[in-house]
């Protein structure tokens, strides 16, 4: 697949090396190696090297591990200025064009490797993320209030984030949650967090293209199924604004097992190794009956129950 | 109606207004980095002037600058740069800085700390900043340099913000969360004369409660070799010839760069906080020439007619002024022009004390004006008169006028009371300072 290994002339190497004066040395022996061998499995080394280079030091720690979910902008102090900076040497370094309105595209940092990896192979760039108000989840969601607990979400085929106010009514300011279950003691219950990550495991599913699903998904046939590995870290109170972040780990008809993430803040809340959903396909012919259970074993709750509320409920008390 | 130099015809105070003071003063110069430095340098009549590098060409007639010792800004990549380890600057405040805008930034930074001023206190709407400068003639010919070999697109997304007229504004106020009034001002070598003088109306008519004013130069090849063409810079290369203001032998100037700030006040504010008050900025004047886009009016006219209207609108009489410090930048045309405008405005034979203080810093151009107020504010508050370095063969045509050529400290029973600044630029624009001793 990758063309012949090239030799750099001095004087590229010399240019290379002095665009890169401030990143890395790993990030520079990458570009060079990219440049000899046009090996595309370099990108994503090549682009956070630069990446890193342009910001603050205090905010290079955040790179190092997993960290694809971060915000550029929220989250990295990426301004748009900077943006273009990181932009020109990208291209100069990996010999790609990046189009500007892509630029807009590109919000957290793996919206870059993707977006890099793809130029960088020659395949089209990956799809824009869906943005969805609360309207448009309403619409699509088989929940309905005040059993939906997401306000917007952001969808990507690699993962899936939403937001939810822990606010009441928007006009009367009333509602279940500034109130809360506890006497006295208005908390949003751990339990209803993992139904929140849930849910936007099944508008994902709906509307987000994962890869895995292969139709169009019948709203009406996703299930809850099971959860591993919760702990709750976080009380979470009226005023707080959950933030969701769900990515698939493994997504095979009629099986979907994602990870989930709920933070106030940037502060962990909760956090699932595993939430399972099963789902089907809209059939040709419109089905009558809600779930067609012949792929679902087990114990299927409607996704609106989560098996782990005893755990979480614990960490929540 | 403000104190902007609209004397009354009667020549009758016009008082309107907050008293304004200054509190606090901010030095990148070449003849130092701070205020202890300055008026050492001030006091012993050591010249910042020295062989410029990029001058040594023997085709380049001209050899001296003011150097800017502890920065080097000589790379068109900000993140080269070096300054002193006392200030801390952010990349994404460096990366859309001019060389001067890196001396500015500095420069305020000190101006806050003199004035013991917390962020919050110059961020709030009741505090603005004014600015002074050229724009950066080096960083706008790279960036068309590079526009036109590897186009546009490959261009550093900060190439409009780093050089145009206007770049000191955008940054600072951006880097110090500027909320008031700010400006930037270009009226070339009166530039930041004006930008003082809007300043102090602006808190003389009770809009603002402080405010900062920032004068900054880049002072390097691209900003001073220009004037050469117009034969305004001396080709000696000795400081004692090269600027000479007011020396019979004087053949131009000495360009130099730098930054330097005021931090203006509401006296009765500063007072309410016990803040050290440097001076009274108590009266400004400005005039024009009308005359010519590039040479002074030979008889001093838009000068003397802006110092008129300064000593009007402050209420003083020109015989209550002890010192002036001149505009003279060594030219044969502008020094004399403004002998003529001081024996016109103070008769032939006045008891005021006259000096440039540009023999020992060069002409910081856009800068001096502020420059040149800051040294004021120093002699005001030390009570010394700064003397013209250099001068060994007065102008004929001074003859009468009181020049000290060394520096001296004010008698305990005559104190420098009042301090007269001028500036003139190109085009015939003249602004005059008066500060008070407070």
């Amino acid at each position: 697949m990758n063309p012949p290994t090239q030799t750099l002339t001095q004087d590229e190497d010399n240019a290379l090396r002095e665009s890169l004066k401030r990143c890395s040395a790993e990030t520079i022996e990458a570009a060079i190696e990219y440049r000899r061998t046009r090996d595309a499995a370099l990108a994503n080394t090549i682009v956070i090297g630069i990446l890193a280079r342009f910001l603050e030091p205090e905010q290079r720690a955040k790179l190092a591990g997993d960290a694809d979910h971060l915000r550029l902008m929220d989250d990295l102090g990426v301004d748009s200025l900077t943006m273009v900076e990181v932009v020109m040497l990208v291209e100069e370094v990996l010999v790609i064009h990046i189009e500007n309105e892509e630029l807009r595209n590109l919000r957290t940092l793996g919206d870059v490797k993707a977006y890099v990896n793809a130029v960088a192979r020659g395949l089209p760039p990956p799809a824009p993320p869906v943005q969805l108000d609360v309207a448009q989840i309403a619409d699509a969601m088989p929940q309905q209030p005040p059993f939906l607990f997401l306000q917007t979400a952001e969808l990507r085929a690699s993962e899936a984030r939403g937001t939810f106010p822990l606010t009441g009514d928007p006009v009367t300011g009333e509602g279940f949650f500034p109130q809360g279950h506890f006497k006295d003691r208005p908390v949003f219950p751990a339990s209803l967090q993992l139904e929140a990550l849930g849910q936007l495991g099944v508008l994902l599913l709906l509307k987000g293209g994962v890869e895995g699903v292969a139709g169009e998904v019948d709203p009406n046939t996703i299930f809850f199924t099971s959860c591993n590995g919760v702990r709750c870290t976080r009380v979470c109170r009226p005023g707080d604004t959950l933030t969701l972040s769900l990515r698939p780990k493994r997504v095979k008809h009629p099986v979907a097992v994602f990870e989930g993430t709920v933070t106030v803040n940037g502060e962990k809340a909760a956090f699932a190794e595993e939430i399972t959903l099963t789902f089907d396909y809209k059939k040709a012919v419109p089905a009558t009956a809600t779930a067609d259970s012949g792929a679902n074993g087990a114990n299927v709750a409607n996704g609106a129950s989560p098996a782990a509320e005893a755990s979480a409920a614990d960490a929540n008390a | 109606m403000s104190a902007t130099g609209n004397a009354s015809p009667t020549g009758a105070a016009d008082a309107v207004g907050n008293s304004v003071v200054v509190t606090g003063l901010g030095f990148v110069s070449s003849i130092g980095n701070d205020r202890a430095t300055v008026t050492a340098s001030l006091r012993a009549l050591r010249h910042g002037l020295e062989p410029y590098p990029p001058f040594e060409d023997p085709r380049t007639p001209v050899k001296l600058t003011g150097t800017i010792k502890g920065f080097d800004t000589t790379s068109f990549d900000p993140e080269d740069w070096t300054w002193p380890a006392d200030y801390k600057i952010k990349r994404d405040v460096l990366r859309g800085l001019p060389p001067h805008g890196l001396y500015a930034y500095c420069a305020v930074q000190q101006a806050l700390a003199d004035a013991r001023l917390t962020p919050a206190e110059i961020s709030n709407p009741r505090a603005g900043m004014f600015t002074a400068s050229a724009g950066s003639v080096s960083m706008l010919h790279h960036n068309m340099t590079r526009m036109f070999a590897s186009g546009v697109m490959r261009c550093s997304p900060m190439g409009v913000v780093n050089s145009v007229v206007g770049t000191l504004s955008f940054n600072l106020v951006a880097a110090f969360k500027i909320l008031g009034a700010s400006c930037g001002f270009a009226s070339a070598c009166a530039s930041s004369g004006h930008a003082l003088g809007y300043a102090r109306d602006e808190i003389a008519l009770g809009r603002q409660d402080r405010m900062l004013v920032v004068g900054g130069e880049d002072g390097n090849l691209e900003a001073i070799l220009p004037f050469a063409g117009m034969r305004a810079l001396s080709p000696s290369a000795d400081p004692a010839l090269a600027s000479c203001p007011f020396d019979r032998r004087r053949s131009g100037f000495v360009g130099t760069g730098g930054a330097a700030v005021l931090v203006l006040e509401n006296e009765a504010l500063a007072r309410a906080r016990g803040a050290d008050i440097y001076a009274r900025f108590r009266s400004w004047g400005q005039a024009s020439d009308g005359y010519s886009p590039a040479i002074s009016h030979p008889e001093g006219q838009g000068l003397s007619a802006s110092m008129t209207h300064c000593l009007a609108a402050g209420a003083a009489a020109p015989a209550d002024v002890d010192y002036i410090n001149a505009h003279a930048t060594s030219t044969p045309i502008g020094d004399r022009s403004e002998i003529l405008a001081i024996k016109r405005v103070f008769g032939d034979a006045p008891r005021t004390a006259v000096s440039s203080t540009k023999g020992l810093t060069g002409h910081g151009l856009s800068m001096a004006s502020v420059l040149e107020a800051a040294i004021c504010c120093l002699a005001l508050r030390d009570q010394f008169i700064p003397g013209n370095a250099h001068l060994r063969e007065p102008d004929p045509d001074a003859a009468g006028l009181a020049l000290p050529t060394l520096t001296r400290d004010a008698p305990a029973d005559s104190p420098l009371r009042l301090a007269l600044s001028n500036s003139s630029g190109f085009g015939g624009a003249n602004v005059s300072l008066l500060f008070e001793r407070a």
